[in-house]
């Protein structure tokens, strides 16, 4: 029955629909995980040979909607109909089947099979038990070929350059006759070569009657294949329109449109000329280049821009956990050579991870071990035995400080909820009495509350001449609680704004590489 | 769902403390369980001899299942520990018969023997980044490969009584000597290689609890990143308990081959096995992060006595191996329900 479906759908799809009918609608998608409502009634749709690009924030729903499209997750309410037929992808292998194709951000191939391999794996051609290798390299060969790419069908996927990767990913959805096709963020690891020769491929499969759904923060670039932008914010969907319709300025506005309801404590400490942290030309090949700031007494610096845009690895480069290639860091006056974050950490740098469970915490340990854990030498005696009442003392006095709220010291990490994770880090830093602290995505996944918490313990931190940096991807927190801003893009810094002076939209500009150009 | 009333409705679930309370008592309770049984089936099983008998048994168990128990805690494994135990105590015999050196100088070459075989493991697996199981797993080829050699794969006896007495000494021996001239053993004593047992026993275990280093190892175990960024010197600590472990090998193996007063350089072999079973028995997790001393004697003492049992009902070897194959699996299995929620 399924098949014949699926039969049925194919052909009413090539010979019967008229070209304007949508290929794909979604109608009041919604879709609920255990705390988070990451979409609440999204309307979508693709027509045949159109581009049409989703845009939204970090957050705001755009993989998660593409995961329903191509049947990864399956939504908890809504309708979407794909060629005139009302379906419901159970799994990724059915979505495939009926021809909806998603090349993920983060590849999908295997690396030590051959490209012929890995367009045809799990759909080998067969000759009894056998592969037919003769067929899977030819079949290979005239996707290829389809294409224009000249890759080897025998070479090693893991010999291949990003580019080709994503050639052979596109390659495997070709094989597969998808009609539509999903890219989440093809040319975030492309060069501008590379990104036409993308582009041309999919002008092509334009041509060829392909949907594609095309997720990209690269707003620059999508001038030149897009044909329509949908924008999300907050899991709502904001607008549908004719991308040529549509001004830079316009989208980045609607991708950052709500007011700034959430609460800020009052900013009490005030910038001095005094500068503590000083880097100069910081840089690491491929990674960041060129990488300048500055940071003064009673200042929070603002790390703004896009995922992948290198705030996070500069951040661990200043402390130690990645080696720069050049660049200089001054801390208070002194240069540093910090080679591991054990230096970093003597020398009084402290960085808090956007990762919190994999890189902030040991989770099977309880409260009182986490806090100490980065300042031993204060709980234990010359001969490496811990003082037990002195480590009671010091877990007790940050529980009080920072409210946390745990039924014992001994309470293991992994049963405290986020927030309270993030203050046993915080306090676990503050009790080595660190002099400068990087706060990664502090408040990520965590609840109203805690982050207002989270929040004033920064403030009162630059108060007392401690340098704060604050690394963020929502921009309302940037607003709210630095002094001043860094805009990353690519690698780069592209701007450093006085917050009192600037906006949500000049910040999108600066990240998504457009710099003056709009103000 | 509404057959039974179910009053707050929590029984259903157990709280994590209560898992790790139950978790404990299930090994300390089968340990107890098994002395039961045996006690019943076999008259002798349940005497100060045989007592001392098992605890002598399970000494070069829990010393190896000690070093495990480190090891396994930052995340690794060794499987050299049975080879490394033969090579230390060929070492010893040796350097005793063939260089001359004193018992205890013999002894002391054979122990750091191991040390320097945890040493070259340590190095492996922190500086040049190999996995824990391939690492020790050429320890394991290499060190039984080097006690076959230098022995010409023959044991070495003749080593003199002096050799013997770490292996076979007691503390506290009472022995009467008779009206008819016959010695009667009145208590057969504690062991040597028993107080040693436990003397490393209670070390390791203050170690683990009670110092930065410990508390270092537990860290790294269940959270390597997380470690490293709050400035554990994470190679020092994975490394110091290669050490420990090839040690604690090295001290095994002279104090196996001084109960024999012969040097074998195929003593040891799957050693590392029972080493492992034990901690994996006494609660220790493969994973990292979790473990004890006191859960790994638990485990070293329940082989132990499931071997001795079994032998002393006439089970034959073949069956206690398959009996200690299912215990093993049944309680890593009830860890795996303890762990899954």
């Amino acid at each position: 029955m399924q098949d014949g479906q699926i039969a049925d759908a194919r052909a009413l799809g090539s010979h019967q629909l008229l070209a304007s009918e949508p290929l794909l609608v979604l109608a009041g998608i919604s879709k609920e995980f255990p705390g988070v409502k990451a979409l609440s009634g999204v309307s979508f749709d693709l027509r045949r040979g159109e581009v049409h690009a989703v845009c939204g924030e970090n957050g705001a729903g755009k993989s998660t909607l593409m995961k329903i499209i191509s049947g990864i997750y399956a939504a908890n309410d809504g309708r979407m109909t794909y060629k005139g037929l009302e379906r419901r992808f159970s799994s990724p292998l059915e979505a495939e089947a009926a021809g909806i194709a998603i090349i993920h951000q983060e590849l999908n191939l295997v690396p030590h099979l051959s490209v012929a391999e890995n367009i045809y794996l799990a759909r080998e051609p067969r000759r009894g038990f056998l592969v037919d290798r003769k067929s899977l390299k030819a079949d290979a060969k005239r996707c290829l070929d389809r294409l224009g790419v000249a890759i080897d069908p025998d070479r090693l996927v893991r010999g291949l350059s990003v580019a080709q990767c994503q050639m052979v990913e596109i390659a495997k959805a070709l094989s597969l006759e998808a009609e539509v096709l999903i890219m989440d963020e093809p040319t975030s690891s492309l060069t501008e070569q590379e990104t036409q020769l993308l582009f041309a491929v999919i002008r092509d499969l334009k041509a060829a009657g392909v949907g594609i759904v095309y997720i990209s923060h690269r707003l620059d670039e999508m001038a030149e294949i897009v044909d329509r932008v949908t924008i999300l914010r907050d899991g709502r969907h904001v607008s549908t329109g004719d991308f040529a319709a549509t001004s830079i300025d316009e989208i980045v506005a609607r991708m950052v449109g709500r007011s700034l309801d959430e609460k800020f404590p009052e900013r009490t400490s005030r910038p001095s000329d005094e500068v503590i942290l000083s880097v100069r030309g910081l840089a690491r090949k491929g990674v960041f280049s060129d990488v300048s700031f500055d940071l003064r007494r009673g200042e929070i610096l603002g790390f703004a821009g896009l995922m992948g845009a290198g705030r996070t690895e500069v951040a661990r480069a200043i402390f130690g956990a990645e080696t720069p290639d050049t660049g200089q860091i001054i801390l208070e006056g002194r240069e540093l050579a910090i080679s591991s974050p054990r230096d970093a950490i003597a020398a009084g740098i402290a960085y808090l991870s956007e990762d919190r469970k994999g890189q902030g915490l040991a989770l099977k340990m309880p409260v009182d071990a986490n806090l100490t854990l980065a300042n031993m030498e204060a709980v234990s005696n010359r001969f490496g035995l811990i003082d037990f009442a002195r480590q009671d003392e010091v877990a007790r006095r940050y529980v009080d400080l920072l409210n946390v709220r745990t039924p014992s010291i001994r309470q293991p990490v992994r049963l405290l909820s986020g927030g309270n994770q993030q203050k046993i880090i915080i306090g676990k830093w503050l009790f080595r009495e660190s002099r400068l602290l990087f706060f990664d995505e502090p408040t990520r996944g965590i609840d109203v509350g805690a982050k207002f918490a989270i929040y004033r313990i920064m403030d009162e931190l630059a108060a007392q001449g401690i340098g704060v940096i604050l690394i963020s991807s929502e921009l309302p927190e940037i607003l709210g609680m630095t002094d001043r801003v860094a805009v990353f893009h690519q690698g780069r810094i592209t701007g450093v704004l006085e917050t009192a002076g600037t906006d949500q939209e000049e910040i999108m500009r600066y990240a998504s590489g457009y710099g003056r150009a709009g103000s | 769902m509404s057959v039974t009333t179910n009053p707050g409705g929590k029984s259903g679930r157990l709280s994590d403390r209560q898992k790790d309370v139950i978790q404990k008592f299930a090994a300390l309770g089968s340990l107890f369980a098994l002395v039961a049984i045996f006690s019943l089936t076999s008259n002798a099983f349940f005497t100060v001899g045989n007592g001392m008998t098992v605890a002598l048994q399970v000494t070069s168990i829990a010393l190896l299942g000690i070093g495990a128990t480190c090891v396994i805690i930052t995340g690794g494994i060794d499987l050299s520990v049975g080879s490394v135990l033969a090579l230390a105590g060929v070492v010893a015999a040796l350097c005793v018969k063939e260089l001359g050196l004193p018992v205890w100088g013999g002894m002391l070459i054979g122990i750091l023997t191991g040390s320097a075989c945890g040493l070259v493991n340590g190095i492996l697996v922190t500086r040049m980044r190999l996995p824990p199981f391939i690492a020790t797993l050429g320890m394991m080829l290499i060190a039984r490969g080097v006690a076959l050699q230098i022995t010409g794969a023959r044991a070495i006896s003749g080593l003199g009584e002096s050799f013997g007495v770490l292996g076979n000494g007691a503390l506290f021996r009472v022995v009467r000597i008779g009206e008819d001239g016959f010695p009667t053993v009145v208590f057969p004593g504690i062991p040597y290689p028993v107080i040693l047992m436990i003397a490393i026993a209670l070390a390791v275990s203050f170690m683990l609890n009670r110092s930065v280093l410990g508390r270092h190892i537990y860290a790294v175990g269940s959270n390597v990143d997380a470690a490293r960024l709050s400035g554990v010197d994470v190679a020092r600590t994975v490394n110091f308990t290669y050490v420990l472990s090839g040690t604690l090998a090295g001290l095994t193996g002279c104090v196996l081959m001084s109960r024999l007063v012969t040097a074998q350089p195929n003593e040891g072999v799957m050693y590392e096995l029972d080493a492992i079973a034990s901690a994996v028995i006494g609660g220790t997790s493969l994973i990292g992060g979790v473990g004890s001393i006191s859960g790994t004697a638990i485990g070293a003492f329940v082989i132990g006595i499931l071997r001795n049992g079994l032998n002393m009902n006439g089970v034959s070897a073949f069956t206690q191996q398959i009996i200690i194959g299912l215990v093993i699996l049944l309680t890593v299995w009830i860890d795996q329900l303890r762990n899954r929620r």
